[in-house]
């Protein structure tokens, strides 16, 4: 091979690079890994349990960022609705109350969610190095997702993960002089058979824009995001 | 373009501040060799509040709500009210600081760890409160937290590193080696509220400001009448590391154990050599093992959780050794159940920083399923499995035939039956757990593993 026909080739992978991460940086992307169970129709959600969700989103100033505990706290239970929201309007799944799972003043109860929690939160790293392995049935939180007690006619948990940046103005304007991370909020939803833990839905849909105001492209994101999931019929 | 995968771009900011910070290394090594001094009065006095203080000060408030709030804070008044007597012992007479509510809380954490909020709440985990040997060294940890938040360290810490580019990426780097699951709740939590404080509290402050706390702690616990050596055990304790955790970043600011073992013992010279009864009785072992079995049982169950098997082994013996009954006997057999097919401790080679960072990036790519069935293919890996199931069913009978046997153990036993393939064996043992603790929590997963064994056999 020539020279020239090596500079050709890297201005054109370079040229198409660019335009990757130019669409990237303006579109919602996500990806949606199904269980083979789901893609086969053995198994079927009709009813969930949505426990509740963790999005933490910072503000990135020129200092370092800062914590918005607050506004993670409006975000993450915003988050959970619209999880609820999008899964019954798109997907006529139905949301049981997650109250059984977090009962107020049993500590032992409040324990097994928290755990079962961080037992996600152990397990998230790995389904995100191969996310495709979803696809494969490879990961599962064990049959200790019983210990949580829900509702009878569960079948399955939503665990909801997200973070997220938003940017001060000199921020933004340092970023535009010298480039960065633009501000974006990015979710990562796994949904577990609630009777032997296996993961049988993992999405992680990501957008651009101040995550504490972006309320319709949170919506776009999450439908775009179960859009793979069969809907309940009948 | 997002950070979907940001270690690549972690790294960069790393190599990138190594470079900045090229020239630490020196003020550092100069610092070494400076001479113990005395230590400075109790209270940062001339300290005035800013704005920026203040907004710290709300993310600790809202950071207490969290760990609350996210079931990290253990439920258990007597421990709770175990920490509060040591701390208000440590805290000189009639002191008032402004802004500082002392609150003392046992955290839910199996990783040995303890951090001060500048709002004046003290946290030590349950992981901590399980590996020290007495009092006197849960004196010592309070005693140092306490100096953190009486001369303001988190606030200033806090100023100076807004003034310091590296701190974000310091976090990134914290960020690519912090545990997940239950080990790394607190830290999660912690980032999320309050990112800076985040730095100080759980990996340390500055070098000038650990040191501060250590000396000033040990002139707290004499004046409590705690003896002031245990300070130094406790520091040697620490430098245990069952796991290969301990990974040293660059940043690594403040003083090695070793350092300030050294530092710490030269300080004490001659101040611990006076020894009162009330000192002696505040090294006593079993006396705080009493205080304390609950929460060190419930700390086995976390460790268990988190996949932290050898710590669990190490503790769990301790536990039976001071007290040999059916719920600790339990405790141990459920260890080494946990260690399956594990070798109960570390080689040499597996504890360089190296090898636990390798360690650390395997344990991403493989769930501990995966990484049992990996050893279990190997020669190694079968024999521990072998020798720890004899010694988990061993434990479980001793567990059954103590004086008040807990029903648990047959649940355990059952378990450990079932991986080994004897169905019915197993199904026997869930169905005594059943029969004798017929209001469990797990009654339906144990339930339903019957029914699945029983359908196997048929």
């Amino acid at each position: 091979m020539s020279a020239r026909s090596i500079v050709l080739k890297m201005k054109a992978i370079m040229f198409a690079l660019v335009v990757v991460l130019a669409v990237l940086g303006s579109h919602q992307v996500q990806a949606q890994f199904l269980h083979p169970k789901i893609k086969s129709k053995e198994t079927t959600i009709r009813r969930v349990v949505v426990l509740p969700a963790k999005v933490n989103v910072v503000r990135d100033s020129m200092k370092g960022p800062e914590g918005m505990a607050a506004e993670s706290d409006e975000l993450s239970a915003r988050v959970e609705t619209m999880v609820a929201e999008v899964l019954s309007k798109q997907k006529h799944v139905t949301t049981l109350p997650a109250t059984a799972a977090s009962a107020e003043g049993d500590a032992q109860q409040k324990y097994n969610v928290a755990d079962f929690q961080n037992k996600f939160d152990d397990l998230l790293p790995k389904i995100m190095k191969k996310r495709s392995d979803v696809k494969k049935g490879r990961f599962s939180m064990g049959d200790e997702v019983l210990n949580l007690n829900l509702e009878k006619g569960a079948d399955a948990v939503v665990f909801i993960r997200g973070d997220g940046k938003k940017l001060t103005s000199g921020k933004t304007a340092f970023k535009l002089l010298v480039g960065g991370t633009p501000a974006y909020l990015r979710l990562q939803i796994g949904i577990v058979d609630a009777r032997n833990g296996e993961v049988l839905l993992y999405t992680d849909p990501i957008f651009p824009g101040d995550p504490t105001t972006a309320v319709d492209r949170l919506r776009k994101a999450l439908e775009k995001g179960f859009k793979k999931l069969p809907e309940v019929k009948g | 373009m997002f950070p979907r995968k940001p270690t690549n771009l972690i790294v960069a900011a790393l190599y990138f501040c190594i470079v900045l910070t090229s020239v630490g290394p020196v003020a550092v090594a100069q610092k070494k060799t400076a001479p113990v001094e005395a230590t400075p009065p109790p209270l940062s006095e001339e300290f005035k509040f800013g704005g920026v203080d203040l907004e710290v000060l709300q993310q600790a408030d809202l950071l207490d709500v969290r760990l609350e709030r996210d079931g990290l804070v253990l439920a258990d008044e007597s421990a709770n009210a175990y920490l509060r007597r040591i701390g208000q012992s440590l805290i000189p007479r009639g002191l008032k600081i402004e802004r500082v509510s002392w609150r003392f809380r046992a955290l839910r954490d199996p990783q040995p760890n303890a951090f001060a909020l500048p709002n004046g709440s003290i946290y030590v985990t349950t992981g901590l409160m399980t590996l020290i040997d007495n009092e006197s060294q849960l004196a010592a940890i309070i005693a140092h937290e306490l100096t953190h938040v009486m001369r303001r360290h988190t606030y200033v810490h806090n100023r100076s590193n807004r003034k310091k580019f590296l701190t974000m990426n310091v976090m990134s780097a914290i960020g690519a080696y912090a545990p997940g699951g239950l080990v790394g709740a607190v830290i999660t939590v912690v980032t999320t509220v309050a990112p800076f404080i985040m730095i100080a509290t759980i990996y340390g402050y500055s070098r000038d400001l650990e040191r501060e706390a250590d000396l000033k702690g040990i002139d707290m616990m004499i004046s409590a009448e705690y003896p002031p050596e245990e300070m130094v055990n406790v520091m040697k304790l620490l430098d245990k590391d069952f796991e290969g955790e301990n990974i040293r970043l660059f940043y690594n600011d403040h003083p090695s154990l070793d350092e300030r073992i050294k530092y710490l013992s030269s300080y004490l010279g001659a101040r611990a050599d006076r020894v009162t009864p009330q000192m002696e009785l505040n090294r006593e072992r079993k006396l705080y093992f009493g205080k304390v079995e609950s929460v060190m049982r419930h700390d086995l169950q976390l460790a268990i959780n988190a996949g932290r098997a050898r710590s669990a082994v190490y503790l769990a013996q301790r536990l039976v050794d001071f007290h040999d009954d059916s719920e600790n006997l339990f405790w141990l057999a459920e260890s080494y159940r946990a260690l399956g097919p594990r070798a109960p401790q570390l080689a040499e080679k597996e504890l360089t920083n190296s090898a636990k960072k390798d360690a650390a990036k395997k344990s991403l790519k493989r769930t501990a399923e995966e990484e049992e069935r990996e050893l279990l293919a190997t020669p190694a890996g079968k024999e521990n499995w072998q020798r720890h199931q004899q010694l988990a069913e061993q434990m479980y009978r001793r567990a059954l035939s103590a004086e008040t046997p807990t029903p648990v153990a047959h649940r355990g036993l059952g378990m450990l039956y079932e991986k080994l393939g004897r169905g019915s064996d197993a199904a026997a043992e869930y169905e005594k757990y059943l029969e004798q603790s017929p209001a469990a929590i797990d009654r339906e997963r144990i339930q339903r593993r019957i029914e699945a064994l029983k359908e196997k056999l048929k």
